[in-house]
């Protein structure tokens, strides 16, 4: 690969707010000014989220945080997005009772009746957003990533 | 252990310093305020039924009783960061405001750029660098979780980050982590006199380098989590070396109040450093029942 395409591979492109906004709203009902002190940058099939800050001319791996992706019909929002913008969501949220919140935390699918659209949803648990989950045909399925779920591991940092 | 008695004349109370070693790292978190406040999540724990005990010295600190906090559904919030007790020193130490431009030369796994992140209320500019691409996928998933939206990743060496001006510039340096022996005991078969000659050269590089790249007025922080003289005092040295005819760069009085210290060396095995050192502070582990750490506060006149 050149040096002019890897450069083009990991260069950010603002990316219009109102779009952005205009997609959460549809979706998730989230009104579009929740969304008026962040700006927003594509790379690739992805949109992050930064505070309203102008940013110096530096070479980039990660701008604040991965927002949602293009890659597939219809995109989807990532789980740390909606842990951030989800409580404002007025549609297509499910709200968990303890012993369902156990799978979804353990990144499984359940069966769940639920007046929501088909495709990607909130999920809560005790008025906190846990993450994405996808419902489809009657089930629900988590999509937190797997270092994001319960049995998974962390260690002491220093 | 037996690299440890090189310390031996200079660490107070040097048998209780070794007898603590032994023992396991008391289980720590940080409340993380970009995603909860303090009063809600003690409110938590005392439904869940999870003893704590609040650091006297920094308020968003906490002890729990708990095995592995990282199982806790809080964990998977982002409401709190599992972090070393005094690795959240070198931030407070820092001090950063909203709206500041802040720049953390080594910042994987994020623990202390995702305290600057909170501290500056996602209000201003961080940008973590972090040179191993294998160590940003820690970085990210960190500020992700913790939804530190001011922070922006940056892969560079950072002995030669491009020219900018920050107000703040964290070097959490690569060290021996001596001081994390409680955690990992092999660390310190890897320590030697000559690993911590080598590391200083890079140390006193990326040193060098944070100073040019603060604005005049800013603040330096220098930490390591080791002990070697080498690796702290011996670098800071060396930089003020750099400014002393210049008078451009100072040490200031490195003191978190709550949190017992000791005072930088201003000599070692023989070589004198500049007598501004006493600023400076070493942890020992056996002073607050943590890890050690060695912090100095640089100020760019």
């Amino acid at each position: 690969m050149s040096p002019s395409l890897s450069r083009n591979r990991t260069a950010f492109e603002p990316e219009d707010r109102s779009r952005v906004a205009g997609l959460w709203q549809e979706r998730f009902g989230i009104p579009a000014q929740v969304f008026d002190s962040f700006s927003f940058y594509r790379r690739a099939q992805n949109v992050w989220a930064f505070s309203d800050t102008a940013l110096p001319k530096l070479s980039y791996e990660a701008i604040g945080l991965r927002m949602m992706n293009f890659k597939e019909e219809p995109w989807k929002p990532t789980s740390c997005a909606l842990q951030v913008f989800g409580r404002h969501a007025t549609k297509n949220a499910v709200h968990l009772n303890r012993e369902q919140s156990g799978i979804f935390f353990a990144g499984k699918s359940q069966v769940l009746e639920a007046n929501i659209e088909p495709g990607y949803v909130v999920v809560f648990y005790n008025g906190d957003v846990l993450g994405c989950g996808l419902y489809s045909h009657g089930k629900l399925i988590s999509q937190l990533p797997k270092e994001r779920r319960i049995s998974g591991d962390a260690e002491m940092d220093i | 252990m037996d690299h440890l008695q090189r310390y031996r004349e200079i660490v107070p109370d040097f048998d209780g310093f070794l007898s603590i070693l032994d023992r396991p790292l008391p289980a720590s978190v940080r409340i993380n305020t970009l995603k909860t406040s303090k009063s809600s999540l003690l409110d938590r724990l005392d439904r869940s039924g999870v003893a704590y005990t609040c650091l006297n010295w920094y308020p968003l600190g906490l002890r729990l009783s708990v095995q592995r906090p990282g199982k806790m559904t809080e964990h998977l919030l982002g409401h709190i960061h599992i972090q070393e007790e005094v690795s959240m020193v070198p931030p407070i130490v820092l001090d950063p405001r909203p709206g500041d431009r802040v720049l953390d030369l080594c910042a994987a796994p994020g623990s202390k750029t995702t305290q600057i992140s909170q501290e500056t209320e996602n209000r201003g500019l961080v940008i973590a660098n972090e040179p191993s691409l294998a160590r940003i996928t820690s970085l990210r998933s960190n500020c992700e979780r913790l939804g530190a939206i001011n922070v922006a990743i940056t892969r560079y060496d950072g002995r030669r980050f491009p020219h900018q001006q920050f107000d703040r510039v964290l070097v959490d340096a690569p060290c021996s982590s001596e001081g994390m022996a409680r955690k990992d005991p092999k660390v310190l078969e890897r320590c030697s006199l000559k690993r911590s000659l080598d590391l200083q050269v890079l140390q006193i590089e990326l040193l060098k380098r944070a100073v040019q790249l603060t604005r005049s007025g800013g603040v330096i922080v220098y930490s390591t989590c080791t002990y070697a003289p080498e690796e702290n005092e011996a670098v800071v040295d060396n930089v003020l070396g750099e400014y002393r005819d210049r008078g451009t760069v100072c040490l200031e009085a490195t003191s978190v109040p709550g949190l017992k210290g000791s005072p930088g060396l201003t000599e070692w095995n023989g070589k004198e450093f500049c007598d501004e050192l006493k600023h400076t502070a070493r942890y020992y582990p056996h002073q607050n029942d943590t890890g050690g750490f060695f912090v100095a506060k640089l100020v760019k006149k």
